[in-house]
Parts: C-alpha cells; sequence; structure tokens
C-alpha cells in the first residue's frame, strides 16, 4: 500500500531497520545450521565450499574436528568485528564457515550430537546463535558508527564497489580466452551480441563460453 | 521416503536462507548507514549487472551449474549459493517487473520475498537431483566464471577501492594503504583493510580523533590482532624471518586448538 515510499529509505521499518539485523542473521543462521544437519544425516546440503566441508567430514569419519573448529570459529570471530565497522557483514566467513562449520564441529567434539542430529534443534539453534551474533554486532554499531553524524566515507566505498564491477565483463572474456579458443570465440561472440544490444557484457560472455563450451567440451585438467 | 522427507526440509531451509540472503543483499546497497549482510564481492558482481535482467540470470546460471557439480559430487553446495545464485537470480525476477534498481534489487522487502522463492526452488533442486548435470557445462563454469571472479575479487577490486581511498584525501589514503597491506597479508584478501583504513580516515577528517575513532581504531587493531593469532600469522612471520619460534607462542596456539 506504501509502494510510493520505497523509494525514501525509512530507517524505523522492519526492511531497514538496525533492530531487525539480529532477525536477519538469526533467520540465515537457521538455515544454515539446519543445512549442516542435513549434511551430517543425508551427505547433502551443507552451505559451503567442498574443502571447507571436508574439515567437518574428517570429524565424522573419525578424525579429529579440531581442524573445523579452530578454523570456523577464528572467521566467525574476525568477520563479527569487521562486519559492525564497514557495514556489511561477511555471509560466508561469519555464517557459512562459522555458523555453519565452526560451530557445529566445536559441540559434536565434545559430543553433544543432539542440535546437529535434530531437524527442529538444528533450526532453533542456529536462529539462537544468529540472533546472539546479530545482537552483538548491533551493539558494537551502537557505540561506535550511530553515535555520530559522520558517514565515514560510505560515498567511497559505494563508488569504489559500483566501479569494481565494471571489470568483470573484459575479465570473463580474458579468463575464456584462456580456457579454449573456442570458448573464448563463443565469449567474444556473446559479449558483442550484449554490447550491441545495450546489455552489460558480462552476461553475453558467459552464455556464449558456455554454448561453446557445450559443442567443444574441455576438460578439467 | 527419505527423499520426501530430504524434500519438505529443503523447502523449509531455503525459504530461511533465500529469505536472508535476499534482503541482506539489497540492504548492502545502503550500507553502511544500514548494516547489512552479503559480502563485497556480490555487490561488485551485481553492480556488474547493472541492472538488467538477462546479465544478472546468467552470471547466477554459471555459478549454478558449479554449484550443482560440487552437490552432486561432494553433497556441498560452495558459497556460490547465497552469495551469487540466489542474489542474482531474485534481482533477474524482479527486474523483469520494474527496471528500476531502486525500487527492485535495493528494496530489501521485494529480494526478501523473490530471494525465498528462488531459494526453496534451488535447495530443493540440489538437495534432490544427485543425477548427472551436462559435464561439459560444468567444466566451461569453472575454468572461465571461477578465474574471472578471483581475479575480480583478488586483484581489481583491492585495487579500485585503493586507488578510490588515495583519491578521497591524504588521511584515508594512508590508512588504506597501511591496513590494505596489513590484511592482504593476514586475511588474504585486501578489500577488508582498505575499507577499515577508509573508514578511519574518513572519520577523522570528519569528526578528529574523538573518542568514538579511537574505539573504532582500537577496534580495528584488536581485528588483527586476532585474526593474525587464529590464521596462525605470528608463527609463519617469524618462520619467514628465519628465527625461532618461542615456545610461549608455540603453547599459546595449542590452548585454542581443540581436540
Amino acid at each position: 500500500m506504501d509502494e510510493e515510499k520505497t523509494m525514501e529509505i525509512d530507517k524505523k521499518s522492519f526492511w531497514y531497520s538496525e533492530w531487525s539485523f539480529p532477525i536477519l542473521v538469526g533467520i540465515m543462521s537457521a538455515g544454515v545450521f539446519a543445512g549442516t544437519h542435513m549434511y551430517f544425516v543425508y551427505n547433502v546440503g551443507a552451505f559451503n565450499e567442498v574443502a571447507i566441508v571436508a574439515m567437518l567430514k574428517a570429524g565424522m569419519d573419525g578424525g579429529s574436528y579440531g581442524a573445523a573448529a579452530a578454523f570456523g570459529a577464528s572467521f566467525l570471530f574476525a568477520r563479527i568485528l569487521e562486519g559492525s565497522l564497514v557495514g556489511i557483514l561477511d555471509l560466508g566467513g561469519s555464517i557459512l564457515t562459522g555458523v555453519g562449520i565452526g560451530i557445529p564441529a566445536i559441540l559434536l567434539s565434545i559430543g553433544w550430537k543432539a542440535p546437529i542430529t535434530n531437524f527442529t534443534l538444528s533450526i532453533t539453534t542456529g536462529l539462537v546463535l544468529g540472533l546472539i551474533i546479530g545482537g552483538i554486532i548491533t551493539l558494537v554499531r551502537k557505540y561506535t558508527i550511530n553515535q555520530s553524524n559522520a558517514t565515514f566515507g560510505a560515498d567511497v566505498m559505494m563508488g569504489a564497489g559500483n566501479s569494481s564491477g565494471r571489470f568483470l565483463g573484459p575479465l570473463i572474456i580474458i579468463s575464456a580466452t584462456t580456457a579454449s579458443i573456442p570458448i573464448g570465440i563463443g565469449s567474444v561472440i556473446g559479449a558483442v551480441i550484449f554490447y550491441l544490444w545495450k546489455k552489460p557484457i558480462a552476461g553475453g560472455a558467459i552464455l556464449g563460453a558456455m554454448i561453446f563450451g557445450a559443442f567443444f567440451p574441455v576438460s578439467l585438467k | 521416503m527419505t527423499i520426501l522427507v530430504i524434500l519438505l526440509k529443503s523447502i523449509l531451509i531455503g525459504g530461511l536462507v533465500g529469505f536472508a540472503a535476499g534482503m541482506g543483499a539489497a540492504r548492502m546497497f545502503n550500507a553502511p548507514t544500514v548494516q547489512a549482510l552479503g559480502a563485497f564481492r556480490t555487490l561488485g558482481e551485481m553492480n556488474a549487472c547493472e541492472g538488467d535482467p538477462a546479465s544478472h540470470f546468467s552470471f547466477g546460471l554459471g555459478f549454478f551449474f558449479n554449484a550443482w557439480a560440487s552437490t552432486v559430487g561432494a553433497g556441498a553446495f560452495t558459497q556460490d549459493v547465497t552469495h551469487r545464485v540466489i542474489p542474482n537470480w531474485a534481482a533477474s525476477v524482479l527486474l523483469l517487473k520494474d527496471k528500476k534498481v531502486e525500487n527492485t534489487v535495493h528494496n530489501p522487502k521485494k529480494m526478501a520475498i523473490a530471494g525465498a522463492i528462488i531459494g526453496i526452488i534451488v535447495v530443493s533442486f540440489l538437495n534432490t537431483t544427485a543425477s548427472a548435470i551436462p559435464k561439459s557445462l560444468q567444466v566451461t563454469a569453472v575454468k572461465v566464471l571461477v578465474p574471472a571472479a578471483e581475479l575480480l575479487i583478488n586483484i581489481v577490486m583491492p585495487i579500485i577501492f585503493w586507488l578510490s581511498a588515495i583519491d578521497a584525501g591524504r588521511r584515508s589514503g594512508l590508512w588504506a594503504t597501511i591496513f590494505g597491506g596489513l590484511s592482504a597479508m593476514i586475511m588474504g584478501n585486501a578489500v577488508p583493510g582498505v575499507v577499515l583504513g577508509i573508514l578511519i580516515g574518513k572519520g577523522v577528517d570528519e569528526l578528529g580523533w574523538v573518542r568514538i575513532t579511537k574505539v573504532m581504531f582500537g577496534a580495528v587493531i584488536v581485528l588483527f590482532v586476532l585474526s593474525a593469532f587464529f590464521r596462525g600469522f605470528d608463527i609463519q612471520m617469524i618462520e619467514s624471518f628465519k628465527l625461532q619460534v618461542p615456545s610461549f607462542i608455540t603453547n599459546m596456539h595449542n590452548v585454542f586448538n581443540i581436540k
């Protein structure tokens, strides 16, 4: 109903407010922690890279959970502090690795299996962990960024973020040309079509590379 | 029977993760005044698609094949599901209806709802399809997209942020250089350090060395010291200088190694 107001940011509303942040982190953590439950029980569904999940797997196979626990917990710690300062909590380091791998590994290493093996309990555990993490960040921000009217260079960071994106298209073409000649040709054709069509060339470069890659496959090694 | 249980659980998990990933990503466009959940790489890559639905979709698609292959092979989704597939596909769907990014991609409410739907579909699909995927598509995605994204994140983004910091004033340039270099060594990527440098530099420009900036400066130092310790940077550094690692440092590390 208030569609006209979406242009200006209402910092009191759920969608933009400081208080909703812990809830946001809670929802994400609940899903990710339950994803680890899926992996533990069904061997599918962990939200992380193969290499990181492998550390948890090492513990599950009877080895030590030490690597996964130390790796995950240290990531989580660093990201909480960094996230509150820069305004973007790194999802990969904090939630996927910290909550999804590190904390389950700690719990499993002390023999506390229930929060991981029981689905409902896994969602609840994740939710609580996320609420705590989001709460800490909101608290840290309260005593730093939010106490003043300074923007702390937000414009500089946004400007840099915007301009760095433009590099992706050319990078994809360069990367495609090193994969194989047909894939390189495909990505150039795709990029040219998108450019003439007045669209960002990154999308065309990927599609062109994949289409040519399907007809002229390369091997990974 | 098991497949049905997996499907039902996947729907719930996908909905939760998709909702949060969409909402967190939209809030990134309003950071740091609004605390967001996402990543600088997601921000940079979404900006690269310039609000074009086809570009958002194909960028997500490339990483979807990668995630699919990884799930079929090892049961692991790859971080790309939350960092790239869900945010870009949610953006793509919303942009089909309204081209204005301010109304769609930057709107946490719309992105949360679109993200939840995409999340349900993607997670259910990944968890239930253990069958083979076209191998050639997976290989192309891995050989083309992964190196390009790595170059963007490890080389291009740090440099762009660094140059912006230098152009933004002597103080932000100085701190960005110090923290950026340290962060590249300790954390493996210079972007967090450069951003913290801009934060401190511009904070001091605007407020001076008052309590808030001092607290933040202290927090940054603590962040660097702790990440260095937990990543074993202290031991590596001492060894690289060809010195003996004092036993108390090794002992301290052993305390935190959970067996």
